[in-house]
């Protein structure tokens, strides 16, 4: 061992002595603390970046200002920016937040000691000569709460660093001052305010659909005035001769049509299946031109096959949103709305092997008890039903193969209900499409069910039912509700993405994923769901840790093996979908002998400590020991086959 | 003179050793365990590969059981082995100062024990950075949720904690004057350093013998207590969510510095009858 001689031994013991002592120097310098953080660029912040809501397009669109904050929190690697500051400090109170977040290190608040701030017309806060806001810390900024101030949500508070500006204020605008600690109690739970608007949103825009679709009705049913074959030759030839505001009646036949434009506020009704409306294999075989047309009672072919002029059309300037419109909006369809508002199209079966309808900017028109047979392939086909920039109904119809079954851009407010979807590519598919409701559609074998793109705001995906299809639903974009949708045999059921979200009292069984959670900042609340028998439970990608629980209420992941000694419908301890150990608890063989190990339980223990720098996954903090919804897991599980495709 | 001889032969004792730690395959092979333990809580949990902060508190219970154990089996025989193959007493015919003797012993032992400890924790924080998933770039980052400051803080601790658990087992060792007795004595210490005087705590919190007000006070005379609180009040700090109030830093620092002068002493006192001193002579 001449290796170990006296002298290297103590140069050794020199060096250890020197590590250690050179460690110490940690004691010296100072870890970044509250005092030491600045805010930071507001699109750099988590929920700066997303865009915002509703609120944030229009604030930036007329130039007025909204409060925001930014808050540093300690268990957290990114900064959390937020729009309103009642919202942020009701947060704050939340037992939640502190749990997944760690305590606030800094908040900082718009200062509208900074600028001038005014008032327009409808009380929004404009700052003279477009000034930029700056930050003051929440505890050094008076609030003024109750004044005439508006964001276009509803009444907003605003901050101010200097007493004196604040109270200035008040003197013009109303309202009183309140300090930081009391402002949070006086809001209310965020979650519950959402709720019960999502709830009331839902009955509105069910309501506006039913409208919608009995002034539909209306115009269906015109006193017949032409039948072609009887009284016109062709059925060009009856559109010009038909009176507005009556039938133009197609006997059972086949009619060749080239290009067939109706431009007069008519009526056309076939009998049936018998009434074949047969393109020339060339363009589209309807167009629909002017407000108040129906078409109803007919069967459509010979649609041409070009789904997407894109190439052709694209030669053009123009922004993004201009070439998916051009691209998607000028197609070959079976019947083109263009500016035909209040329109339906009921009891009519399409074949086609590009899209079915398009709805160019025909607000408030009604696609009922249609349906289309797209192409085999989604490669060779385009979408069943597309509604570009127009507000309306899709319902009670079916699509089957082609490429998306219902495909929206720019379609805010419209209401997609109880349809069918068979095979293609996605069931329906949301581009830039806010204020939806997609309701009680079902979807079998498609590549996915429902799909929302692009940062919307304000959708309702709700009872909808997906089964052996690639993904069960997939969301994006902010506020917006993922209600009560059964997501059967699916590869993933369902993602849980994008910001301050709902997802409640969905049910997603036997797919090869359960859920997915993509969110970078936890600001989702996932309760009330039944997520059992999946392959794997929950798998998530990035962000941190996310608890889904809110104020004791969590979810339900099957019957696990776990101790519920006080019998109140809660396991005692808190479970782990994403973990190791707890995602294979019941299923793999000794799980839970390992689940029992100290090992895992001083890891467990820990776990929720600093939840959020932890690596990225989910716990729940009160797994449920029964079923929220035992009737449609038992109905889903008997009834969990692929379907045909498989 | 005198102290370079002291120092001199503190260095020989100390190689002697380093060379029988690395000679005991048994030894190796614990920490070889303690490693692999330790890099795999970090590999296993969720805090190697989230930060610097949750790592530490995942590791924090681990190292708090597991240093006290590997102490005891790295020291309980120190001195009693010398003792019972009669190289004591051959060692002390060379007239071996006590402090030089004892010193060696504790300072090998020490640095084949604290190199261990460090060197596992050194890889488990190494693999931080190469766990932690991708971060998005287009975020600002929040400085004061981690820092690597806080880890090194815990490894410097655990560091101080070691050398205290050695020199309570080094007391044992040298006290002992059979295998038995230092075998017990260890025990008895690890397992009431790891759990009997906290849960001696918690019952007398519960029977109201113990006035809270005395928390702070106790729990820094138990060094597994001490050093958690140093660890939750300077290394973790504020991060860990709640306002930290981890009992009193300077009483846990002079606990454990307490704790390590009494081990070391005994150890020093008790190594040899004093009729050795008389020996020594006029020193």
């Amino acid at each position: 061992m001449a290796v170990l001689s006296p002298s290297r031994v103590r140069g050794l013991s020199v060096v250890l002595t020197v590590i250690l002592l050179f460690s110490s120097v940690s004691f010296a310098l100072t870890p970044t603390n509250g005092e030491d953080l600045q805010p930071v660029p507001f699109d750099d912040t988590v929920g700066g970046s997303s865009g915002g809501g509703v609120d944030v397009r229009q604030a930036e669109e007329e130039g007025f200002v909204l409060p925001r904050t930014e808050v540093f929190f300690s268990n957290y690697r990114y900064v959390v920016g937020d729009y309103g500051i009642g919202e942020t400090a009701s947060k704050l109170t939340n037992p939640g937040t502190e749990r997944q977040f760690g305590t606030p290190l800094a908040i900082y608040v718009s200062d509208f000691s900074t600028v001038k701030p005014t008032l327009s017309e409808e009380g929004f806060v404009v700052s003279e000569n477009g000034q930029t806001v700056g930050w003051t810390t929440a505890t050094n900024a008076s609030f003024v709460v109750n004044s005439e101030a508006r964001v276009p949500s509803g009444s907003t508070v605003l901050p101010f660093s200097n007493r004196a500006d604040a109270k200035r204020f008040i003197q013009a605008h109303g309202g009183r001052i309140v300090e930081w600690d009391a402002l949070g109690e006086t809001v209310d739970d965020p979650l519950q305010s959402r709720l019960n608007r999502f709830h009331n949103e839902m009955a509105a825009r069910h309501t506006w659909a039913n409208k919608t679709v009995v002034e539909s009705r209306a115009i269906l049913e015109r006193p017949r005035s032409i039948v072609v074959g009887d009284d016109a030759p062709n059925i060009s030839a009856a559109i010009a001769a038909a009176q507005p505001n009556t039938t133009v009646y197609l006997p059972p036949g086949t009619y060749e049509t080239d290009d067939l434009t109706v431009n007069k506020s008519i009526t056309l009704a076939g009998a049936g299946n018998e009434t074949v409306l047969r393109g020339n294999g060339n363009r589209s075989v309807v167009s629909l031109r002017t407000d108040r047309i129906a078409v109803r009672n007919l069967r459509i072919d010979g649609v041409g096959d070009v789904g997407s002029r894109r190439l052709e059309m694209q030669n053009g300037s123009g922004n993004w949103t201009t070439k998916v419109r051009l691209a998607y909006g000028y197609g070959d369809a079976g019947i083109i709305l263009d500016g035909a508002d209040s329109s339906v199209i009921s009891d009519v079966s399409i074949e086609t092997n590009a899209s079915g309808i398009i709805n160019r900017k025909s607000n408030q028109s009604v696609i009922d008890n249609v349906t289309v047979y797209g192409a085999a392939t989604s490669d060779d086909g385009f979408m069943g039903a597309t509604v570009i920039g127009a507000r309306s109904v899709v319902q009670d119809s079916t699509f089957v193969d082609g490429r998306d079954g219902v495909y929206t851009h720019r379609a805010d407010g419209s209401v997609i209900r109880r349809n069918q979807l068979e095979g293609g590519r996605y069931g329906i598919h949301e581009m830039y499409t806010s204020h939806t409701l997609v309701a009680n559609n079902t979807a079998r074998n498609v590549g996915g069910g429902v799909l929302v793109m692009t940062g919307p705001t304000d959708n309702l995906v709700i009872g909808n039912d997906v089964r052996g299809s690639g993904f069960g639903i997939d969301p994006a974009g902010s506020d917006s509700f993922y209600a009560n949708n059964v997501l059967v045999n699916n590869g993933y059921g369902m993602r849980a993405t994008g910001q301050q979200n709902a997802y409640l009292d969905n049910i997603a069984v036997s797919n090869d994923i359960g859920i997915r959670a993509g969110e970078i900042a936890p600001s989702n609340w996932f309760i009330r769901n039944d997520v059992v028998d999946n392959d794997k439970q929950v798998e998530s990608e990035l962000g941190p840790l996310r608890t889904w629980t809110h104020r004791g209420i969590g979810n339900y992941w099957g019957d696990l093996p776990l101790v519920d000694a006080d019998d109140n419908g809660i396991y005692d301890r808190g479970y782990q979908p994403t973990g190791t150990v707890d995602g294979r608890l019941g299923e793999v063989s000794g799980a839970i002998t390992l689940a029992q190990s100290p090992a895992s339980a001083l890891l467990r223990r820990v776990r929720d400590v600093v939840s959020g720098i932890r690596n990225s996954g989910v716990i729940d903090t009160a797994p449920r020991s029964d079923p929220f919804h035992p009737e449609q897991i038992a109905n889903a599980r008997a009834n969990r086959t692929r379907g045909d495709a498989a | 003179m005198v102290d370079r001889d002291i120092v001199d032969d503190l260095f020989v004792v100390a190689t002697r050793e380093l060379r029988t730690v690395v000679k005991t395959p048994s030894l190796v092979a614990l920490a070889g365990v303690f490693a692999v333990s330790i890099v795999g809580v970090a590999w296993a949990g969720t805090g190697g590969s989230g930060g610097f902060v949750p790592l530490t508190l995942d590791l924090l219970t681990f190292v708090e059981v597991l240093i006290p154990l590997l102490a005891f089996a790295f020291g309980y025989r120190s001195i009693l082995n010398d003792r019972l193959t009669g190289e004591l007493d051959m060692l002390r015919t060379f007239d071996v100062d006590r402090i030089a003797y004892v010193g060696g012993v504790y300072v090998g032992r020490a640095m084949a024990l604290v190199g261990v400890v460090v060197a596992s924790l050194f890889i488990a924080g190494v693999l931080v950075p190469v766990l932690t998933a991708d971060q998005p770039t287009f975020l600002a980052q929040n400085r004061a949720a981690d820092s690597i400051l806080r880890f090194v803080r815990f490894v410097v601790f655990t560091g101080g904690f070691t050398l205290v658990a050695l020199a309570v087992t080094l007391a044992v060792s040298a006290a002992a004057r059979t295998l038995r007795t230092a075998f017990v004595f260890a025990t008895v210490l690890t397992v009431a350093f790891v759990i009997g005087v906290d849960t001696a705590l918690i019952a007398g919190l519960a029977s109201g013998v113990v006035p809270q007000e005395g928390i702070a006070l106790l729990f820094a005379a138990s060094p597994n207590s001490a050093f958690r609180g140093l660890v939750l009040e300077i290394a973790v700090g504020v991060v860990s969510g709640t306002s930290v109030n981890a009992g009193s830093t300077p009483l846990n620092a002079f606990a454990l510095l307490l704790w390590w002068l009494l081990g070391l002493g005994i150890a020093v006192w008790r190594v040899w009858s004093p009729v050795g001193w008389n020996d020594d002579g006029g020193t």
